[in-house]
């Protein structure tokens, strides 16, 4: 997952001079808290459910592999 | 009890497992999965809906208007002038001008709301667990109708609504969007299937106003109490005392206090002044009475008792000085006198300011004047009788005179002030401008109005917020209240039975915890069945939080009654108005304080015995909810009188009438007087009137989950009730939808084998307190000694106890560095920023293992402390900053929210991280029994190393037999046998207290049980060492018992250090567990190692381990401050004015002092050996030091003459802090 979704985020690091602007929008799915749907929300939107408008958004847990030591 | 044969034909589980099991998963939809859970926080929830008009409460005698519309209406009108007038023409005799009235003709409050801003909201409804995930508060808009008119021809009214903000609503109050939702549609709303409602939601947290015990309404208290002496001259320890309430349930409390001449003073209070008044000032005023009408008013024939006569006449004399003879020229005199205080219309004369004062203050609870005359005489009466003693004083802290202040009353009565303190400042406001002839006043223009408005403070959405979040009451009059802080709580949801509790407990009020005396603390007989014996917490607060029992109603509803004096009259009370009534032979009878006749004593018995029937009946329309106080005649006891009560506030409870067999309710002021069995078995003919319904009843819900109680010792029982809230249990069954700060979760709840029937009626299932455990009594390893408690472990890897801690990280961008404080767009934004390399590979900055792109953690991440928990970029520097976890143990990120603003327009600046902490039981573990046996996890024996059983049987927990001799916890024993008969044969068994007598004994009932499973009968087995295989010398006690796991565990409470942060002006070890820093070894640890000689020690504690320091002691003046330094680096020599150079030592130092007065004596020398005269001169200092050889470091004579010494750096703070004030200290170095 962490491979995949790294949409034109490896245009030049070095040149971040400026500013906030032209920031990769990328788009993450949140699980609205309410109706329980999947909304897609860029960074810098608010924070609305496309279906209800309920205010609450859960982050889906990652798909990254989790393991820790069972010690 | 349950029937113990194993050879019942078809078996039925008593557990109940399946029908739990099923209502769990489809929670029944049209009522709630355990109805008695709405029912106990009914006065909560009702007190909070009296408030409005559509309460759905009974009306009683009123027209069902609720609280708000009744203060409202007491509010009255406020009315301003424009000063406009001619003097002297109609318009006033000072020239007032233009009279305008304003008042406040509505108040409403709406249910939450999503904001008008939003658009597209499929409902418009907010609910509460929106309030609780986003952090803020439950709450709806009020607003209220303005109406004001012009005294003027032509002039209409006209009305204005204004907004009042958002005012916190109680959660399944008639104005929360949960009202009346199944147990369905609870969870559908994201609340448990048992959410009951009852509190508020401020900031995400929930918070409820706690129940306060106040002196019972309208009924006259005698007491005597040797302070009022001090109110001033020739008063008295005599007073009697009256709280009167209002419709609106606003109160004021009216004193008569008895002088040494014979008459009595009314005393109230008036924003927070107090005021006396002659009683016959009153008197006169509100009747006009004669004297000789109130001679005979208060002699009721009793010419004989030359004690009353002698009063009497001293008070009708005494206020002849006055010279006020009429009613209206009393009226006039209190109107002169008050008219500045009131602040009443300018245009009212002094006849109607002093009426609107009796109105207002006199024995509020009655309207008419003529019976608060009557109210009064009674009082006095009363006051009389006290101070001859034909009367014993009142005890004001027996729940007898006790009556509670509900949550929704409080609430009510503050809106009722806010209110009235905006309309004053309204008319403040346009007064002032009036004053200042301001050219915009303009009386017939409603702009004016309007702009008057706009600049008055309407807001009390945010007054009632801090109210409730703080718990502090900001009020102009306090309320009649004797505490102003201190009245809300937050019902923590630790685990489900102390949430519970919360909702009730009862207070007694803060201004009684700070009281020397402990007679308010006492348990008194007068409590039994209302407040819980058992459970009060030890400490401070014992006494006097108290929680109510379990069947103790309090009245919410207001009861009709108007019917009632007259249907006594009809069944032989004499009324009022009667001439002569004599008052030796008749008795008082009263209504909500209010005198409505006169009955014999014999007569007065019948009647309320006639009244208990028809109101257990239900004829007569009589309510059963009245309360019946007859007080007979006695000699030198409580005033006689027969007492009714049908007001709100009240406690009552449910008992059995044997007359009928019928139900009664019964109130603490009546029980005094009767006769009520705990069992049917103790009935005394002739003597008992009632029987309790179930013998448990006084017990809280607590005190009755505790199964055998009536085995244990009773300080046993409220340790329990204690630790039972103390438990890590199950808090809620809808974790996933609350952010508290703090939650415990027991992950292996089991339900108890033993329980009382009462586990099942308050459906404690669906919150598991702890697991069952085979336990065995036995001195087995010595690390079971002092309370202490071996835990098999392999029971601990299969999961015994294991619990989770879930603490809540906010992460607010308003609050970080840099972020804007205008409203226009943010400039943090959550994120990773350009200088953060996300693409995989060794160049990945370290972040990326905790959190996404978007700058949150992700979900399921390990966090260690100090790793980041988000990430935002600020746009100002363009740089990415992390905000880290800020606890200091590994936890999981269990859940982000992300929230949304209120009108949902804007991007997130606000996340809440759900952590998830393990704990594993570990050493150091507190558990506890339901008996009140705490004991801490001292080692995890491996299994093999057990002790086991024939059957080879293992315990879960090993503990010391010494646990049981001291605290005789007897309940304890009897649990374990009834467990392990309850395992054996698939039982729940019944633990309810008084179940079993001395012919039937628990012993050989679960005895039997245990038989019948093939044990011995007593539950003790022959058990061998694990160690070494051989069986016991004495058969060992094991059986099944219920174990909780405290949430006191080390994890939170372990302190060590051994260097660490130090104070910076001190040097000394900081203290507090949170710092790193030490444990204060205190002057009596110090006294210990004195005493024992051990002078090492106490140098390492006290001086190396703390602010150990080596420092610069002069020999010759012995100064510790005075070091200074020559810079002899490259062998510099400093050559002093007469040319010899100055001894310094190896490092350049030497005594700045020393070196200025050698050089001081040098010079003098000089002049003296040319003025011819010799004057010595030597340093003085003030205190002087010893100090020994041992703690000097060096000599270094060499050249200065410094000394290195060993002291403590305190010290030398403390030279430096004398010098600072003109004292030297001394050193001597030997």
């Amino acid at each position: 997952m962490n491979q995949s979704q790294q949409p034109g985020q490896n245009a030049n690091p070095g040149s971040a001079a400026g500013g906030g602007f032209g920031q990769p929008r990328q788009e993450m799915e949140y699980i609205c808290a309410d109706c329980g749907a999947k909304n897609e929300i860029k960074s810098r939107e608010p924070i609305r459910c496309r279906e209800c408008g309920h205010r609450i958004m859960y982050k889906k847990r990652t798909k990254r592999m989790v393991q820790f030591e069972a010690r | 009890m349950p029937d113990a044969g194993p050879s019942t034909t078809k078996y039925r589980s008593t557990f109940r497992t399946l029908e739990r099991e099923k209502k769990f998963r489809n929670p029944p939809k049209d009522g709630s999965t355990v109805p008695i859970l709405n029912e106990f926080v009914t006065p909560h929830i009702e007190s909070f809906d009296a408030l409005f008009d559509d309460s759905g409460l009974p009306q009683g005698d009123g027209d069902g208007r609720g609280l708000l519309s009744l203060a409202v209406r007491d509010i009255g009108e406020r009315v301003v002038f424009d000063g406009t007038g001619q003097v002297g023409t109609e318009s006033g005799q000072s020239g007032w001008g233009n009279r305008l009235s304003f008042w406040i003709e509505q108040v409403s409050i709406s249910k939450p709301r999503v904001p008008e801003k939003i658009k597209h909201a499929n409902d418009i409804r907010v609910y509460p667990f929106e309030a609780r995930e986003r952090l803020t508060s439950y709450r709806g808009r009020m607003s209220v109708k303005i109406c004001w008119k012009l005294d003027h021809q032509g002039e209409v009214e006209r009305s204005v609504i204004k907004d009042c903000g958002l005012v916190p609503v109680m959660v399944r109050s008639v104005r929360c969007n949960l009202r009346g939702l199944s147990s369905a549609d609870l969870v559908k709303k994201h609340e448990e299937p048992e959410e009951f409602g009852g509190y508020f939601i401020i900031n995400g947290n929930e918070r409820l106003i706690r129940y306060l015990i106040l002196p019972r309404r309208n009924h006259v208290i005698a007491l005597i109490r040797p302070s009022f002496v001090n109110r001033g001259p020739s008063y008295t320890p005599y007073a009697v005392q009256i709280r009167c309430v209002r419709p609106d349930q606003t109160s004021v409390t009216n004193s008569l206090h008895y002088l040494s001449n014979g008459s009595a003073m009314l005393r109230f209070s008036w924003r927070k002044q107090e005021y006396v008044i002659p009683i016959m000032l009153i008197l006169k005023a509100l009747v006009g009475a004669s004297d000789k009408e109130i001679f005979e008013g208060v002699m009721m024939q009793d010419y004989e008792n030359t004690f009353l006569t002698d009063r009497v006449e001293l008070l009708l004399r005494s206020f002849k000085m006055y010279s006020l003879y009429t009613g209206d020229q009393c009226l006039e005199y209190l109107g002169d006198k008050f008219r500045v205080v009131l602040a009443l219309p300018e245009d009212w004369d002094n006849l109607a300011v002093g009426a609107w004062l009796i109105q207002k203050v006199v024995l509020v609870h009655i309207q008419e004047a003529r019976e608060k005359y009557r109210m009064l005489l009674f009082m006095l009466r009363k006051l009389y009788s006290l101070v001859s003693k034909s009367c014993s004083p009142d005890n004001p802290d027996s729940p007898q005179h006790q009556e509670v202040l509900l949550p929704g009353t409080l609430y009510g009565m503050i809106i009722k002030e806010r209110l009235e303190e905006a309309l004053n400042q309204v008319r403040n406001q346009i007064m002032l401008d009036v004053r200042n002839q301001e050219p915009s006043v303009d009386f017939f223009d409603a702009r004016y109005f309007n702009k008057v408005l706009s600049k008055v403070n309407f807001d009390l959405g945010s007054k009632m917020s801090n109210f409730l979040a703080t718990g502090n009451l900001v009020s102009p009059t306090g309320l009649d209240l004797q505490q102003a802080s201190g009245f809300t709580i937050v019902a923590e949801k630790l685990n489900w039975m102390r949430y519970i509790s919360h909702f009730r407990s009862i207070h007694r009020g803060a201004f009684f915890a700070e009281l020397k005396t402990t007679a308010v603390r006492k348990l008194l007989p007068e409590a039994w069945g209302f407040l819980c014996p058992v459970h009060t917490p030890d400490g401070a607060p014992c006494g006097l939080l108290n929680h109510l029992s379990r069947t103790c109603r309090i009245i919410t509803a207001p009861l009709r009654v108007s019917h009632l004096p007259a249907l006594l009259v009809a069944h032989g009370m004499t009324q009022n108005f009667s001439p002569s009534i004599d008052g030796t032979k008749n008795l008082c009878v009263q209504l909500d304080g209010r005198v409505i006749g006169w009955a014999r004593p014999q007569i007065a018995k019948q009647l309320a015995m006639n009244l208990r029937i028809w109101k257990t009946e239900g004829r007569h329309d009589v309510p059963l909810d009245l309360e019946i106080g007859y007080v007979p005649p006695s000699r030198g006891g409580q005033y006689p009188g027969l007492y009714l009560f049908s007001s709100r506030s009240r406690m009552m409870r449910p008992v059995k009438y044997l007359a009928n067999s019928r139900n009664d309710q019964i109130g603490s002021f009546e029980q005094v007087y009767m006769d009520i069995a705990c069992t049917p078995e103790e009935i005394e003919r002739g003597v008992s009137t009632h029987v309790e319904h179930a013998p448990t009843n006084f017990l809280s819900i607590l005190a009755n989950l505790t199964p055998f109680s009536d085995f244990n010792q009773s300080p046993r029982n409220i340790y329990q009730c204690q630790m039972g809230k103390q438990t890590m249990g199950t808090p809620s069954t809808a974790l996933q939808h609350r952010t508290d700060n703090k939650l415990y979760r027991l992950q292996t709840g089991q339900t108890p084998v033993v329980r009382p029937e009462l586990h099942n009626t308050y459906g404690m299932d669906s919150f598991p307190n702890g697991t069952n455990a085979v336990v065995a009594v036995i001195s087995y390893t010595g690390y079971d000694m002092e309370d202490a408690m071996i835990l098999n472990k392999s029971a601990h890897e299969r999961g015994f106890a294991y619990g989770t801690v879930y603490k809540s990280q906010i992460v607010d961008l308003k609050d970080a560095k840099g972020a804007s404080r205008s409203m226009s767009a943010p400039t943090l934004h959550f994120g990773l920023g350009h200088d953060i390399r996300t693409e995989p590979g060794d160049k990945q900055h370290w972040c990326c293992k905790f959190l996404d792109l978007d700058g949150y953690p992700f979900v399921g991440t390990q966090l260690s402390p100090g790793d980041p928990i988000a990430a935002y970029i600020d746009d100002t520097t363009a740089r990415t900053r992390f905000v880290k976890y800020k606890g200091d143990e590994v936890a999981y990120v269990d859940e982000v929210r992300i929230l949304g603003s209120d009108a949902a327009d804007s991007e997130c600046q606000k996340i809440q991280v759900t952590l998830r902490i393990t704990r594993s039981p570990v050493i150091g573990d507190k558990f506890s029994s339901r008996h009140g046996q705490k004991g801490v996890c001292s080692q995890k024996w491996p299994a093999i190393d057990m002790p086991f059983t024939e059957s080879g049987m293992q315990p879960d927990v090993i503990i010391n037999p010494h646990a049981f001799p001291s605290r005789m916890t007897i309940g304890m024993l009897v649990e374990s046998m009834a467990g392990k008969a309850g395992a054996m044969h698939g039982l729940a068994q019944d633990a309810t207290p008084f179940k079993f007598s001395e012919k039937d004994t628990a012993i050989d009932y679960f005895g039997e049980q245990l038989l019948a499973a093939g044990y011995n009968y007593y539950g003790n087995e022959p058990m061998y060492s694990g160690i070494t295989g051989q069986e016991f010398a004495a058969d060992i006690y094991i059986g099944v018992v219920y174990y909780q796991r405290l949430r006191h565990m080390v994890l939170d409470k372990f302190q060590v250090r051994t260097t660490g942060p130090v104070d910076p002006v001190t040097r000394q070890p900081v203290k507090g567990r949170k710092r790193a820093g030490g444990i204060r070894f205190g002057e009596m640890e110090r006294d210990a190692l004195i005493a024992h000689g051990t002078s090492f020690l106490l140098q390492d504690r006290l001086m190396n381990c703390s602010d150990y320091s080596t420092a610069w002691v002069c020999r010759t003046c012995g100064s510790l401050i005075s070091l200074g330094y020559d810079d002899i680096r490259l062998g510099e020599v400093v050559i002093g004015p007469s040319g010899i150079p100055k001894p310094t030592g190896p490092n350049g130092e030497y005594c700045r002092v020393c070196r200025a007065a050698a050089e001081q004596e040098d010079e003098r020398q000089r002049k003296a050996m040319a003025h011819g005269n010799n004057v010595s001169n030597a340093v003085k200092t003030d205190v002087r030091v010893a100090i020994s050889s041992v703690n000097v470091l060096g000599s270094t004579s060499k050249g200065g003459d410094l000394d290195v010494v060993a002291v403590p750096y305190v010290f030398r703070y403390l030279c430096a802090e004398l010098a600072a004030m003109g004292i030297a200290v001394s050193l001597e170095v030997h």
